[in-house]
């Protein structure tokens, strides 16, 4: 009896789970009606790519979420830190005429230099913000969100003293403008690159959580911080790490995003921060494959929807995000 | 029977008032204060500053009532604001002919958006945790600041909206002399925010004494025991939210009935948010009085370090890093926010009372 309901639970969570990706997927060619079948596709290439770059964002948000349940605000500040150190190092570049001329292969190369420094920079800045600030103020929800609220605050008056407040156009290899072309949709270098950078950091993380000791002792600490701290393990170095690993995915996203949009400015993080939450409230808060989906989503609607409303764009993400909030209130990879 | 307990009644009565003292002359100082400094020493900057100080009273204490009292996180709270200061702009910009029945007007309106979306988010978000509320309303504040930044046919995108106020508030005109002071629109927008900020404040001391107050108290002490005891904890919390966002908006009808001018950035940036923060903090969280210091404190300093830094900067004229580091003044407005959060999370009045009360007990006699 209790066998069969629960072989009947199955089917019909089965069957439900089913019905959920097949009304989403539907949605998603939904907008077909209203756009020809090229177009589509480019927009498509777009929103994943987009999606990609706030994936990269919303992961390190999530991660220090899950682990620590502090809702990191800094997180903009070291997005908008990351993008004007990438920044810097193209326009070191780009000083010694390597830049504009660069061929694909080596844009490449200049990509990955500016990468390491962004992250290099967010996770030091990260390191600093866990040991200097956070850690002062373990075991107070609020004053931990508080707080980061003053430092994403600091941060961006630091960035202002260093590079002023303008926007800057940031210098971008030749070789990333140019596209190809598949059954007549033009694809950009950069967001195929863009795709292969989200893609990798997924699977990386999730190869770190699953597959390895260190995210075993993670997923414990996120299961039940105390009995990880009994076990022996420092579970103080383990917040640290997972912090500056959060801050120095955020920073990497925001060279990602300076390259995309070619430009920077300080309210840069700001802006990203809007579409790193819905992501994280769709995805459900601590999952980073609910991120990763949510990330897509996100980047596909904002697109289809500012190719034929460019107004309601934002709207629509919202309206994504307070559907899915009256469906699953914890997201749709949240654990209950 | 009878009479001993009405002995021990008036002798708690006593006590109540000579407690209550300090406090009521305190208050009573600080009223007189705000409503002579316009006679005392009319210069425009003072009264502006005072004004300000005012106007942010309100909108840090009804935000103290959803952060110090209920525990709740909002970073709307400046949206609520804003939403008030652009909707008696909005409505006066676009009168032809500007009346007073247009301030009500702009008053009942931004009173029914506010409600609205506060009944919405409310709705939303505080069905699952507390800190989803504080992530919706941030993504909604940002959000608002965008719409103001782009419907540009509507709100004059980031070059914002100046208007004229209408009949006795307008700025121009002249209504006689008094004591030197020319009686003029301006001075009478003051005395309207003066007597708006005593109003709503008492209704605020009195809303966290009644019952619901303590009712809202107990939430923020224990969720769980609150339920246990039998309240519907998520309409109390509803009625906190709904409350502040009414009183927040009306504080920003007032802010923009000062300046005649609103932009998104004066309104609904994310720094307003922070500031609002800062000033909860420094005064003391669960205190109410604490947004009045806060208040003062940020604003007086707003106003005067920016020149004080600028003449340290003067006196070694060649550091470009001195002189940037003078600029960015707001960078130390982050910092004290850090600190304090740190170091002094009860801010300046709850420090204080932690202070009176040790010092009480320890002249109790140990029984």
């Amino acid at each position: 009896m209790t066998m069969q309901t629960i072989a009947l639970n199955t089917d019909k969570n089965r069957v439900k789970t089913g019905f959920g990706w097949a009304i989403g997927i539907g949605l998603f060619l939904l907008p077909l009606i209203w756009i020809d079948l090229v177009t589509y596709l480019t927009l498509t290439v777009a929103g994943i790519s987009l999606g990609m770059l706030i994936f990269l964002i919303a992961s390190g948000l999530t991660l220090i979420f899950g682990l620590m349940v502090v809702l990191n605000l800094a997180h903009s500040a070291f997005f908008a830190f990351g993008a004007y150190a990438g920044y810097t190092v193209l326009n070191l570049f780009n000083s010694l005429g390597w830049i504009e001329t660069a061929s694909l292969s080596a844009g490449i190369l200049y990509l990955m230099l500016a990468l390491c420094t962004a992250g290099g920079v967010g996770a030091l800045l990260g390191v600093a913000t866990e040991k200097l600030v956070i850690k002062k103020v373990y075991g107070d929800h609020l004053m931990q969100l508080l707080v980061t609220v003053g430092v994403a605050f600091v941060i961006v008056e630091i960035l202002k003293i260093i590079w002023g407040v303008n926007d800057e156009v940031v210098p971008v290899p030749m070789g990333f403008q140019d596209s190809f072309i598949i059954y007549g949709v033009f694809v950009e270098y950069f967001r195929v690159i863009a795709i292969i950078i989200g893609v990798g950091v997924f699977a990386a993380l999730q190869f770190l959580l699953k597959k390895t000791k260190i995210g075993i002792i993670v997923r414990a600490g996120v299961e039940n911080r105390e009995i990880v701290k009994t076990t022996g393990y420092n579970i103080s170095l383990i917040f640290t790490s997972i912090f500056a690993l959060g801050a120095a995915l955020a920073s990497i996203g925001g060279t990602m995003m300076a390259i995309f949009n070619q430009a920077v400015d300080p309210g840069m993080g700001d802006q990203f921060l809007i579409f790193a939450l819905i992501v994280v409230i769709i995805g459900g808060m601590g999952s980073v494959t609910g991120s990763f989906v949510g990330a897509i989503i996100v980047g596909l609607s904002f697109n289809y929807v500012a190719f034929l409303v460019p107004k309601m764009a934002l709207g629509v993400n919202f309206m994504i995000m307070a559907v899915i909030l009256l469906i699953r209130p914890k997201g749709l990879f949240g654990k209950d | 029977m009878t009479k001993q307990l009405t002995m021990e009644e008036q002798n708690k009565f006593k006590k109540k008032v000579t407690v209550n003292n300090p406090i009521v002359y305190i208050q009573m100082s600080v009223v007189i204060l705000f409503t002579i400094i316009p006679f005392i020493y009319p210069s425009f900057r003072l009264m502006d500053v005072m004004a300000k100080i005012l106007i942010f009273t309100i909108v840090v204490a009804s935000f103290d009532l959803l952060l110090g009292y209920t525990g709740i996180l909002s970073f709307a709270h400046g949206m609520f604001f804003g939403i008030g200061a652009y909707s008696v702009a909005l409505i006066l910009y676009y009168s032809s002919t500007p009346a007073w029945y247009h301030i009500v007007l702009a008053v009942i309106v931004s009173l029914l958006i506010s409600i609205a979306i506060a009944l919405i988010i409310s709705f939303f978000s505080l069905r699952v945790k507390a800190i989803f509320f504080a992530m919706l309303t941030l993504a909604l504040a940002e959000f608002a600041h965008i719409l103001g930044v782009q419907w540009t046919g509507l709100t004059g995108g980031e070059d914002g909206i100046s208007f004229v106020l209408p009949s006795i508030f307008n700025f121009n005109q002249s209504l006689g002399n008094l004591f030197n002071t020319q009686i003029n629109g301006r001075l009478i927008v003051y005395y309207l925010i003066l007597i708006c900020t005593i109003v709503l404040f008492a209704g605020l001391l009195r809303f966290i004494r009644s019952p619901l107050g303590r009712v809202l108290k107990s939430i923020r002490e224990n969720e769980q025991r609150t339920i246990a005891l039998g309240y519907q904890t998520f309409g109390y919390q509803i009625y906190s939210i709904v409350f502040s966002a009414a009183i927040a908006s009306l504080g920003g009808i007032l802010f923009a009935m000062w300046l005649c001018y609103v932009n998104p950035d004066s309104v609904f940036h994310t720094a307003i948010m922070v500031n609002i923060l800062l000033m909860v903090l420094i005064g003391g969280m669960g205190t109410l009085y604490g947004s009045i210091i806060g208040a003062g404190f940020l604003i007086i300093t707003e106003n005067w370090l920016p020149e004080l830094l600028k003449a340290i900067a003067a006196l070694t004229p060649d550091n470009l890093i001195v002189r940037s580091m003078a600029d960015r003044w707001q960078l130390y407005f982050g910092i004290l926010f850090v600190l304090v959060v740190i170091f002094f999370p009860k801010g300046v009045i709850g420090t204080t009372r932690s202070f009176l009360d040790q010092k009480q007990q320890k002249n109790k006699p140990l029984v």
